[in-house]
């Protein structure tokens, strides 16, 4: 059965992936950037962001923003996670192929899986929202991981680095309610 | 009524090192007007240069980010407006070509038409300051202002259509390599 995953431990994973980019570099304010369009399964996240000094959140109104802005600070050589939900991910499907796919922009995602039922399998949810996420990621040949657990925070920095070694999108579904 | 590629001369003249972001029919004049240096255009995602822009901003904060956005561009991502002022970044210049119609499509006019007021838009999304231009010599004047003013501005250029449109000029750089350059150039030049 899944469990819901502590905030903390999403932010440390987070923390951790970043400093390892900025090691040697001589920008380390802010240690990185947390690019979101709010989502209520990650809620717990956003709110605990709220208070880290090191890190620096940019909301935007829509998810195609969010690439866009992805994409810039990339650019610069700023190391950045997109935050947000499996509605956003089927808004913003041109703009993730125009920039991380064709643009070759390596972004990686946390995609909350809103209204996933405990006890069901994705595939089987009642819901559409829940159940095409991961078939619409798989048409695009796009890699991804469902994170069902505290065990399962190992994926965030994995799917970071298949992001950044495949130059494209990578992506950790997240199963419950982050608490 | 302001000929874009003159505006786009004036601004390459006066831009020194700052980061160009062109979309749609700015596209090909810029290029000739700029190859091959810190620039990357939006392409293939319609809409996201003035968010685009607002990551270069945000990233490199010693260097001034202008987009040349457009009517129709803006249109499809309007909500960027909102986004753009939130993060508030001092080195960011939006420029609007308004010319009033999807030029690259067939020239159709926009929803709203002429009458659609951008300025007045980014003023009250959070805009530190919104103008609007009808002239080239006043533009030119004002411009050195405009690249040094504390941002996000928005510059709403009244222009006429632009000589070529990207399905009429030749084969641009592939947006990955722009991607690649700009991100070369940038990270290099540290």
């Amino acid at each position: 059965m899944p469990e819901s995953v502590p905030s903390s431990l999403i932010i440390d994973a987070f923390k951790e992936i970043f400093q390892a980019e900025r090691r040697g570099n001589a920008r380390q304010d802010p240690l990185g950037w947390i690019i979101s369009v709010p989502d209520t399964h990650q809620k717990t996240v956003l709110a605990a962001l709220d208070k880290e000094r090191s890190l620096r959140v940019i909301t935007c109104s829509t998810e195609d923003d969010a690439n866009a802005v992805a994409a810039g600070l990339y650019m610069t050589g700023e190391p950045v996670i997109v935050m947000i939900q499996h509605a956003g991910l089927y808004a913003s499907v041109n703009t993730i192929r125009g920039i991380s796919m064709d643009g070759k922009v390596p972004i990686f995602y946390m995609i909350g899986l809103l209204q996933r039922e405990k006890d069901r399998d994705p595939k089987d949810s009642r819901h559409s929202m829940v159940r095409f996420a991961e078939p619409l990621l798989d048409v695009f040949g796009i890699p991804h991981a469902r994170m069902e657990g505290p065990d399962d925070v190992k994926l965030i920095p994995e799917y970071y680095r298949k992001s950044r070694e495949r130059s494209g999108p990578a992506a950790v579904l997240v199963g419950l309610e982050t608490a | 009524m302001m000929k874009p590629e003159e505006v786009l001369a004036a601004i390459a003249a006066a831009r020194g090192g700052a980061i160009c972001v062109p979309t749609m029919t700015t596209g090909p004049a810029w290029r000739k007007l700029a190859p091959g240096d810190l620039s990357v255009g939006c392409v293939g995602f319609m809409g996201g240069a003035a968010a685009m822009g607002l990551g270069l901003a945000l990233g490199a904060p010693d260097r001034r980010v202008i987009v040349f956005d457009g009517d129709g561009s803006l249109l499809m991502q309007l909500g960027s407006l909102a986004t753009i002022a939130g993060a508030a970044p001092r080195n960011f210049t939006h420029l609007l070509f308004k010319n009033g119609v999807y030029h690259t499509s067939g020239s159709q006019e926009t929803p709203g038409g002429p009458g659609v007021d951008f300025a007045a838009m980014a003023k009250a999304a959070g805009y530190r300051n919104a103008y609007t231009i009808t002239s080239l010599d006043e533009f030119t004047k004002r411009l050195p202002g405009f690249l040094g003013e504390d941002g996000p501005i928005m510059v709403q250029l009244i222009t006429g259509l632009a000589e070529s449109t990207p399905m009429t000029a030749g084969p641009s750089t592939p947006f990955h390599q722009q991607v690649a350059d700009l991100r070369a150039r940038i990270t290099g030049a540290r």
